[in-house]
């Protein structure tokens, strides 16, 4: 083989590897929502329960809860928390107690409820945040995503420091 | 191993915030956690990812640190990119950025926590004086290229930032034995811990010595130094209120080494720096508002032209920012500083050089899109010169108002970051630095020499231009998920404008007059261009292995002004800068074990050689080599940590410079963390 033809194998290589699709794996995102709630202002610490929002009626969003409730499992360790989980219906939030904070499974929209309880909602899709029915959306892969719904956030009276406000995307 | 991205422009420090408490200054750990990649203020003053900043910039983690069995900076830097790295000896070293190294090379700011540590009386770094031990190092930020918008004059090579781990956020101890090859011996220690849950506190000590290298090359023994060195830092955070925080920092060293001078010739050299700095810090509803103050006292001994030159340098640095977002998709930062720096006359004293600079300076950061963004800073510097005391006899008829002069420039960073997709980022940038002239070069050098039967005059030039550099560059990043890697390149064009020629005895600057000697001096002597281009990847392999190769190559072209030489002028950097360097690593961890392995190669290339004080120094010829460096480390119970380590591998004595010939050295450490 010449010289030119591994470099151009490679170079070759490079261009055809496509860029991967962003894979929803629920405990790399529950990571992120976790050590994100640590940088609001007088935000959670220690041990802290996560609601799961899910739609009984939707089988996506039946899964995606039972993949969330199964990562975090009887503990998962985020930065300053540990996170603990209950699945709450989506037509239940308004009664909700006891949570740091609510994990919106895709497609479902809880954000009038939320709001009115001034809970945190935080999902993994980021039209979510973008459409303002979550304050927080968190996608880990391929790259770490936080997006911060701003009128979502001053709804519920969330406040997050300005260092990490300067480093995620604000809508 | 080592995160490389792109960055470009201003200054900042603090802002970040962690778990508990109402924190101001920046939790680079808790952050980098979050964004699974490290974080950075050094690009323009607010708190960024390193793969979004907006210059060129290459982060060296703690863990790189430790894995390269290194056991000074300037050895771990020699592994980056771009970074040309020349030992003057076994203690001391010049770095710079993409070329233009040279002796006591000036071209590259150094700062620890922000305070900058580079020797500000003639602009370079005598690495062994920093008052840091390696253990204690969060990560060195490396930028290259120009950013004097954020950090003033002098960020004009690039600008290395060494961060270390804040004991607010960071519980780490750590205790190092090390001893080697050439009576190496060396002790660090370094501990944080908190009082109560408003005070927090680091103190770090440590000392070195070894032998010197060999001399091989003939230069006089009373030029040379055995290095030895002793350091120690303490560095307390109090948290006032939930939202005023208090940084003081305090460190002092006591160093001695065989230096090679701006012209080349070897000096038994000594140092002694001290520092102060204190940080207040406040969260408000304008902002994120700093107010920092330091002052650095130097005491530096050299063996200038066979004569002892004492210099006492004392700088006084006051600065205010504000850091703020002005709704979704703007951040700005606005600054003022002011700077005293002041320095003797040597070896003939007598005198007093100093100046005053006045700063101001701003940052806009604008998210355009959810993919692209754009960054502007600049920089507006005002510098009073003025000197004060007595002429030596023979010195042209001048008074001290001839010093009475000022020099105005401004500065800039411009960088552009789109990420085309979620693993394509490309970024164009552009800046303007300004290098100063040094208050050496002001003046504050005042000697007479013996050139055959006469007798001619020494003496820095009031009147130099600073230099002005401006470089542009393009980068290509791209990730490669699948393959747990990632490559990169860059393509850069730099201009200097007005660079610096040294005085030399074949050309007489200053006439002589029936009441004054012939002087020799710096002059401006023309400009020097510089391309290039950079080619890097990383990477990680299944089975515990990484890897790292990267290739850079820089082409020169200096463009004298009429009548002078660069060749005579000691700047001829066409031909002292290496047009190919590179690096290959490739490392191993498994269980307990870690094994690590470097080569360094640099292309040929000449250097300039002084070994007689009463020569002038010539180009030689520095073959291309291959630096061989490894780390074989074994983790114990309780965090103890056993590690043998190497440099200069191959070969038992090398000619990487002009210099001393560098020794293989090896050496066996033991170390307990906790």
């Amino acid at each position: 083989m010449s010289k030119t033809k591994p470099a151009a194998a490679l170079a070759a290589a490079l261009l055809t590897i496509a860029p991967l699709s962003a894979h929803a794996d629920a405990a790399k995102d529950l990571q992120i929502a976790g050590r994100a709630l640590t940088f609001l202002e007088n935000g959670p610490t220690g041990k802290q329960v996560l609601g799961v929002v899910f739609d009984p009626s939707k089988p996506a969003s039946v899964a995606e809860k039972n993949a969330v409730m199964a990562a975090i499992g009887g503990g998962m360790n985020a930065g300053a928390l540990t996170l603990t989980a209950k699945p709450v219906e989506a037509g239940a939030v308004s009664g909700v107690s006891g949570v740091a904070a609510l994990y919106v499974t895709t497609g479902v929209n809880v954000g009038a409820a939320a709001k009115a309880k001034k809970i945190i909602t935080i999902g993994s899709d980021a039209s979510c945040a973008a459409s303002g029915a979550c304050v927080m959306s968190v996608s880990a892969d391929p790259k770490v995503e936080i997006i911060v719904n701003r009128s979502a956030a001053a709804a519920v009276g969330a406040v997050f420091k300005s260092a990490f406000r300067m480093m995620i995307r604000e809508v | 191993m080592k995160k490389t991205l792109l960055a470009g422009v201003s200054a900042g420090l603090l802002v970040a915030a962690a778990s508990a408490a109402h924190a101001q200054s920046i939790d680079y750990g808790s952050l980098e956690q979050l964004f699974n990649e490290p974080v950075t203020t050094s690009a323009t003053g607010a708190p960024q990812r390193s793969t979004e900043a907006p210059v060129d910039m290459t982060i060296i983690s703690a863990a790189d640190i430790q894995r390269s069995g290194a056991t000074d900076l300037p050895t771990i830097l020699s592994r980056v990119a771009g970074l040309d790295v020349e030992s003057r000896g076994a203690g001391a070293s010049d770095v710079s950025v993409r070329g233009y190294n040279q002796a006591m090379s000036p071209r590259l700011l150094v700062l620890i926590n922000g305070r900058q540590v580079y020797l500000d009386h003639y602009g370079y770094t005598a690495w062994a004086t920093l008052p840091v031990q390696l253990s204690e190092i969060r990560q060195i930020e490396v930028v290259k290229g120009p950013n004097s918008a954020l950090f003033g004059f002098n960020a004009v090579g690039g600008v290395v930032n060494i961060i270390t781990v804040n004991p607010k956020f960071d519980d780490t101890g750590d205790i190092t034995l090390r001893t080697g090859s050439a009576r190496y011996g060396e002790v660090s220690a370094a501990k944080s811990f908190k009082v109560g849950e408003r005070f927090s506190a680091r103190v770090s000590a440590g000392a070195a010595k070894s032998d010197e290298y060999e001399n091989t090359v003939g230069v006089a023994k009373s030029q040379l130094n055995d290095p030895s060195r002793v350091t120690a830092n303490i560095d307390t955070v109090t948290q006032l209120t939930d939202k005023v925080e208090l940084r003081v920092e305090g460190s002092y060293s006591n160093v001695q080494v065989s230096d090679m001078l701006s012209n080349y010739a070897y000096s038994p050299s000594k140092y002694l720096t001290s520092s102060v700095k204190g940080a207040l810090t406040a969260e408000t509803k304008l902002g994120q508002l700093q107010l920092s103050a330091y002052q650095n006292d130097l005491t530096a001994k050299h063996l200038i032209l066979g004569q002892n030159a004492r210099f006492e340098n004392q700088i006084r640095v006051v600065s205010v920012q504000d850091l703020f977002k002005i709704g979704a998709k703007h951040t700005l930062r606005v600054g003022a500083e002011y700077r005293h720096n002041e320095v003797n006359t040597a070896p003939i004293g007598g005198a007093q050089v100093s100046y005053d600079v006045l700063s101001a300076s701003a940052m806009w950061n604008w998210a355009i899109t959810d993919k692209l963004a754009f960054t502007a800073a600049g920089r507006y510097d005002s510098l009073d010169l003025s000197r004060e005391g007595t002429f030596p006899a023979g010195s042209p008829p001048l008074g001290n108002g001839y010093w009475d002069r000022k020099i105005e420039e401004p500065s800039y960073n411009l960088g552009l970051v789109w990420r085309a997709t979620d693993v394509d980022t490309f970024k164009a940038t552009a800046a303007r630095g300004v290098q100063v002239p040094t208050l050496v070069d002001l003046g504050a050098l005042q000697a007479r020499v013996t050139v055959g039967p006469y007798t001619i005059g020494l003496a820095g030039n009031p009147t130099l231009e600073p230099a002005i550099i401006t470089n542009y560059q393009l980068t290509y990043e791209r990730a490669l998920p699948a393959l747990k890697a990632e490559v990169s390149a860059k393509a850069f064009v730099q201009k200097t404008e007005d660079v610096k020629g040294q005085p030399t005895s074949a050309q007489i600057d200053v006439a002589a007059t029936l009441v004054s000697l012939p002087v020799l001096s710096y002059r401006n002597i023309g400009d020097s261009k510089m391309t290039g281009f950079e080619l890097a990847a990383s990477g990680q392999l299944t089975g515990g292995f990484r890897w790292n190769a990267d290739w850079t190559h820089t082409e020169v072209d200096d463009e004298p002004t009429a009548g002078f030489s660069p060749l005579i002028r000691t700047a001829a950097y066409a031909e002292t800068t290496p047009e190919n360097s590179g690096n290959v690593s490739l490392g191993w961890t498994g269980g307990a074990w870690t094994v690590d392995g470097y080569a360094h190669f640099v292309g040929e290339h000449r250097a300039y050689a002084l070994y007689s004080a009463a020569a002038a120094p010539n180009l030689v010829d520095i073959d291309a080599y291959a630096a061989l460096g490894g780390r074989v480390a074994r983790t114990f119970d309780h965090g103890v940590t056993v590690a043998l380590s190497g440099q200069n591998l191959g070969d038992n004595r090398q000619r990487q410079s002009a210099g001393l010939e560098v020794e293989r050295r090896v050496y066996l450490s033991v170390s307990k963390t906790w």
